[in-house]
């Protein structure tokens, strides 16, 4: 159809929204990242690369990118291999109501507020009243441990609560995916003998290719951009920056040190990072999957 | 089918257990959080190893909705939610509908640039955004959460996969008996859409009803905030009142957790239609 009045009308306030709240501020941002800008001076000088040469000797950002990869990495691993497996378990329930109980149940941290479950959390890692030293004291005689104040538990404090908050989305995805898997390809091996773990390897596993591919790149993607626990978990980056991400430091930088210019050169760096993940995905997406 | 299923009665028993040991970990921090919201914060700490409440009390409730402005809260992240959902619905179908089924020039551009919004994280743009929004004078204001999310590229894009797949005959039809544009839109588009628009509009209601990094960014006043941000200044401001605290996160954790009871087949439904959140 063509009736370019009523396609002005509509399009046009559309994109004056989009271009004022997305395209300027991904203009603006990496132009910001240029600057030496804080929004209380009135001016704020063009430095170049100055920002982005900085980088390279704070310790803050390093250990905040280094901290940033090992929780993507380590965090997405575990997930990916969770959900795989339990949406498996799952969808070989052969109770319809059984499975869709389950479902419910692993999706239900997923629809709350993270910032009120990190809370929550906090809570089960308390030292002296929390679930988590009480249950390790009732069954195992371990006394207590300050979870949250020691270097090298905060970051795994940290995964075992993201796993715990965002695995229901992932096993509903595969489980989607394993449903549209026609049941003749099982019989089929069951048949020539093949036993279950066998059966997931291969079949599920490689038919399931492309979801596998598409869950994991936005599974990463996500967890890069994860905040509202490591403000709550991590007080103030955690004991000696164990617990900073890059998504924490953008913020500190840009709304408590002011130093908007640098900030905006971290996010920046998040964002080149965040491409490679897209870009491999698309490149694997050509891939030749499926049956 | 029937004797495999009694061949592999015990697996499937072994199956459902191993389960339900997955399941107890998921809810055991909901239930710890509503056991301690009904304990004295006494209790809490001088009485760790109770699991039970001794004496059941409501004081941790009291106390949120005496000493702070709850309700407040509760109606600001309403407003935002129902507002927002309501303008995207609208916003995502109507553009939808426009790039799947009229000729421009500059539609592929048009609708490139609208993916590409969606790619960029939320990180890169939250800095210039806040200075747009202060530039404005919208600082402070829940327009400041409102007007930014009114447009949503995944949205757009969701709707114009679905608009592909209603035949242009339709339209064409409707539009030889004399329906205008809009009508056409309305009658017969959104209609067709019911399936989409679910999906949507539960995603972006939870998306703005959980959001914290907006708010946190634009909001300054305590008697302005929305929920999830309220609750960390009432944690902070009340953290030796645990009780008050696990009140706090349970009052707002049990709206959207009773959403999904209500509707678990949309929920799941929607997961897999939008493909992620």
């Amino acid at each position: 159809m063509k009736n370019n009045r009523f396609v002005y009308l509509v399009l046009l306030p559309i994109f004056i929204l989009l271009a004022v709240f997305f395209v300027l501020p991904i203009v603006g941002g990496l132009a910001i990242s240029f600057f030496d800008y804080n929004p209380l001076r009135a001016i704020n000088h063009f430095i170049g690369f100055e920002n982005f040469g900085k980088l390279m000797s704070d310790k803050i950002f390093l250990k905040s990118t280094a901290n940033t990869l090992i929780f993507v990495g380590i965090t997405v691993t575990l997930n990916i291999f969770l959900t795989l497996v339990l949406a498996q378990l799952i969808s070989m329930l052969p109770w319809p109501k059984f499975r869709s109980f389950f479902r419910v149940i692993f999706f239900m941290p997923c629809v709350a507020p993270l910032i009120a479950s990190s809370v929550v959390w906090g809570g089960l890692y308390a030292t002296k009243y929390g679930l988590i030293n009480n249950m390790l004291k009732t069954f195992f005689g371990i006394s207590p441990v300050n979870w949250l104040g020691t270097a090298s538990y905060v970051m795994p404090a940290i995964i075992i609560f993201t796993l715990w908050a965002d695995i229901g989305y992932n096993i509903i995805l595969f489980s989607a995916g394993m449903d549209g898997i026609p049941t003749d390809f099982y019989e089929a091996a069951e048949i020539d003998g093949a036993g279950m773990v066998k059966k997931f390897f291969y079949i599920t596993l490689p038919l399931l290719g492309r979801t596998v591919s598409f869950v994991v790149a936005m599974t990463i993607i996500s967890h890069f951009q994860m905040f509202a626990q490591f403000q709550v978990l991590a007080k103030l980056g955690g004991p000696e920056n164990s617990g900073n991400v890059l998504t924490y430091y953008i913020y500190k930088t840009a709304f408590q040190t002011k130093d908007m210019g640098y900030a905006s050169a971290i996010a920046v760096v998040l964002f080149v990072l965040i491409m490679i993940v897209t870009i491999i995905q698309q490149r694997l997406n050509r891939v030749e999957w499926g049956y | 089918m029937a004797s495999n299923s009694r061949k592999y009665y015990k697996l499937y028993v072994v199956i459902a257990v191993i389960l339900m040991v997955f399941a107890l970990l998921i809810i055991a921090p909901y239930i710890w959080m509503m056991l301690t919201s009904f304990k004295s914060t006494r209790e809490v700490l001088y009485n760790p190893g109770k699991v039970m409440p001794i004496k059941w009390t409501l004081s941790g409730y009291i106390t949120v909705l005496t000493k702070s402005p709850f309700f407040s809260w509760f109606k600001n992240s309403v407003i935002v939610s129902v507002t927002v959902t309501a303008a995207v619905i609208f916003t995502s179908t109507i553009t939808g509908y426009v790039f799947s089924k009229y000729r421009f020039k500059g539609k592929n551009f048009l609708f490139w640039l609208v993916l590409s919004t969606m790619m960029v994280p939320s990180q890169i743009t939250m800095i210039p955004r806040f200075l747009i929004i202060n530039q404005v004078g919208l600082y402070n204001s829940l327009q400041a959460l409102i007007i930014p999310a009114i447009v949503s590229g995944f949205g757009i894009y969701l709707c114009r996969q679905f608009c592909d797949e209603i035949p242009d005959s339709l339209c064409e039809a409707a539009k030889l008996d004399g329906a205008g544009d809009f009508r056409i839109y309305a009658s017969i588009i959104l209609p067709q859409l019911r399936p989409c628009v679910a999906a949507l509009a539960i995603f972006t209601f939870l998306d703005i009803w959980n959001d914290y990094l907006n708010p946190l960014i634009m909001l300054s006043t305590l008697k302005s905030m929305t929920l999830p941000l309220a609750l960390t200044y009432f944690s902070d401001a009340h953290s030796t009142d645990i009780s008050a605290v696990m009140a706090a996160s349970a009052l707002i954790m049990l709206p959207v957790t009773i959403l999904l009871l209500c509707f678990q087949k949309q929920f799941i439904k929607g997961v897999t239609i939008s493909g992620m959140k």
